[in-house]
């Protein structure tokens, strides 16, 4: 009678309070687990430096946070991240806002924009290097080529969404144009910024890691270059791994932490 | 399509201004409104004068008259109700006179006349719909018009503090909208309205969107409020029975094209009960009134 028809995780969570308070998060845990067993079985089938197994992978990524060198690596590529990302969300933001709010600016700009999206982001990476040689701004500039015209998209989609009435609203209280930025259009634009920052940070690491490889000689994309040349998959994955949980988070403590601050009053509870 | 930067469509209002009177013509709050007010003279406070609305199709390039001579004078401290059918262009007329539309033709004019200084009237405005900031809190919701108004800064904890308790929202300063039912953020607009201590205050069908219970209990609130903080009011509704009971003066219109055809004062004294056989039989009659034009047009 007991247990007779439980399904197997209520089976499991009726053992016991620890499972009771593991079974929201069961079900993605037992995939990803899948996941790792599947990928370590395959891996016996190669060789480790070829196709490594995530255990192996585990450890090549110890191996490189655990030496004070590689740090020195790897700040060189966060600096050149953010001052990419800063530059093209500054210049994204305020293009995307001007082309929202001014017709003129909107038509000069229409299919510029277009043309830089569809521009191959490795030319950029190619020409940066035939124009300011190997150079810290050679990868930002890549960057920033890259990433602005996602950004000025994403906040002139905004502009379209944003409630006209309540501009209305402040132009009845004859509220002046900054301060109708300030508290009601920025505000409405909200979650098209912080889209637009998820993109962006994703982006600018990636497009980094590609102008790093072409013409620097530091940082994680030298490296990746390097271990490369010497057929190493093993720790070219583990830096592309390695990095990649940085960023991750990057996007989780800092870029969610700050949203739900910002959004807190979607869910506010009278206080 | 939202352009806070383009002016088209901006105040073509020819100000008439007065000189300003002596600082004593301001009401004070809690001082109550009791037939004409003291030290005030007989002047109007909104004239609209053979005005006209046309809308252009750039499709068709067609156009079509949205008001066609309308004409109103109201007095300073009085309570006008304009009520018409929906669609017939009253709010287009409310925004004319608040200075957000343009028009083609005839004059709107305020007089400022409690106005010190010459900067112009104030103007508060209740819509429709609350249309409050959801990203402010209660508070800071008032602190925009405030600011917008350069209202000084030393005035506002009591010009926000005076203001909610008139609508009975006391304590609800630091809640955010989201967290307040329809009714308290109807009068959250309408004490944000009045925190500007607006000389015309314009409401578009402020209770149409409640329902009956808390309209009828914020009719009775506007009323008590409004004997506080009296300024001139402009109220559109298509609620006949709402306007009898509100007003001192109605103007009734009819659509296509949309014009004036009858001007009623309305004396019953005040308090009034909404089911006072006076209200509802001037309502009835009105009522018949109405059909009467709408019906010669079909």
């Amino acid at each position: 009678m007991l247990a007779e028809k439980i399904p197997y995780p209520t089976f499991l969570a009726s053992l016991s309070p620890f499972f009771a308070s593991l079974r929201p998060i069961a079900p993605s845990a037992l995939t990803l687990a899948a996941g790792l067993v599947i990928w370590k079985l395959a891996s016996l089938f190669f060789l480790p430096v070829f196709f490594p197994g995530p255990d192996m992978l585990a450890r090549r990524i110890i191996e490189i946070y655990s030496q004070p060198s590689n740090y020195v690596v790897v700040a060189e590529t966060l600096s050149r991240i953010f001052e990419g990302f800063l530059i093209s969300m500054l210049i994204g933001t305020t293009l995307g806002l001007s082309m929202g709010l001014k017709r003129s600016i909107e038509i000069f700009f229409d299919s510029w924009i277009m043309v830089l999206l569809s521009f191959p982001a490795i030319c950029w990476a190619f020409l940066s290097v035939l124009w300011f040689g190997i150079s810290q701004t050679a990868p930002v500039f890549t960057i920033v080529l890259v990433v602005f015209p996602f950004v000025a998209m994403n906040i002139w989609a905004g502009t379209k969404a944003v409630e006209s009435d309540l501009i209305a609203m402040g132009k009845v209280y004859r509220a002046n144009r900054f301060l109708l930025l300030r508290s009601v259009l920025i505000p409405q634009l909200m979650p098209y910024i912080f889209s637009s920052l998820r993109t962006a940070l994703s982006l600018s690491w990636k497009i980094a890691l590609v102008g790093e490889a072409f013409g620097v000689g530091n940082g994680v994309g030298q490296q990746l270059i390097n271990w490369f040349q010497d057929g190493r998959v093993d720790m070219m994955l583990a830096w592309g791994v390695g990095f990649m949980i940085l960023m991750v988070l990057i996007d989780l403590f800092i870029l969610r932490r700050w949203e739900r601050c910002v959004f807190a009053w979607r869910s506010r509870i009278a206080t | 399509m939202t352009r806070i930067w383009s002016r088209k469509g901006q105040v073509r209002r020819q100000s008439a201004y007065l000189p300003p009177t002596p600082q004593t013509n301001r009401r004070l709050p809690g001082f109550p409104r009791q037939g004409p007010k003291p030290g005030r003279t007989a002047s109007s406070a909104i004239t609209v004068d053979g005005l006209i609305k046309r809308y252009s199709e750039p499709a068709s390039q067609a156009e079509f008259i949205v008001l066609s001579d309308i004409s109103l004078t109201i007095g300073e401290g009085e309570f006008a109700s304009i009520v018409g059918p929906s669609g017939c262009g009253k709010s287009t007329l409310l925004n004319i006179i608040a200075g957000i539309e343009s028009y083609e033709g005839g004059v709107v004019a305020i007089h400022p006349n409690a106005v010190v200084g010459g900067a112009g009237p104030n103007i508060g405005y209740v819509f429709q719909t609350p249309r409050l900031l959801d990203w402010l809190t209660v508070e800071k919701n008032i602190h925009f018009v405030l600011e917008a108004q350069n209202v000084p800064r030393s005035r506002w904890p009591e010009l926000v503090a005076t203001n909610l308790a008139m609508v009975g929202l006391a304590g609800q300063e630091r809640n955010y909208p989201r967290n307040l039912s329809g009714g308290m953020q109807q009068r959250v607009a309408i004490a944000r309205a009045l925190a500007i201590e607006p000389d015309i205050l314009l409401m578009d069908e402020p209770f149409s969107h409640l329902d009956a219970i808390t309209a009828r209990k914020l009719r009775f609130d506007l009323v008590d409020v409004l004997q506080r903080a009296g300024p001139t009011i402009l109220f559109v509704t298509h609620d006949l029975a709402e306007a009898v009971f509100l007003s001192d003066k109605i103007y009734m219109m009819s659509t296509k094209p949309a014009r004036i055809f009858k001007r009623v004062r309305i004396d019953i004294p005040r308090p009034r009960q909404p089911e006072d056989e006076h209200i509802v039989e001037l309502e009835k009659t009105l009522m018949r009134e109405f059909f009467s034009v709408v019906e010669a047009k079909d």
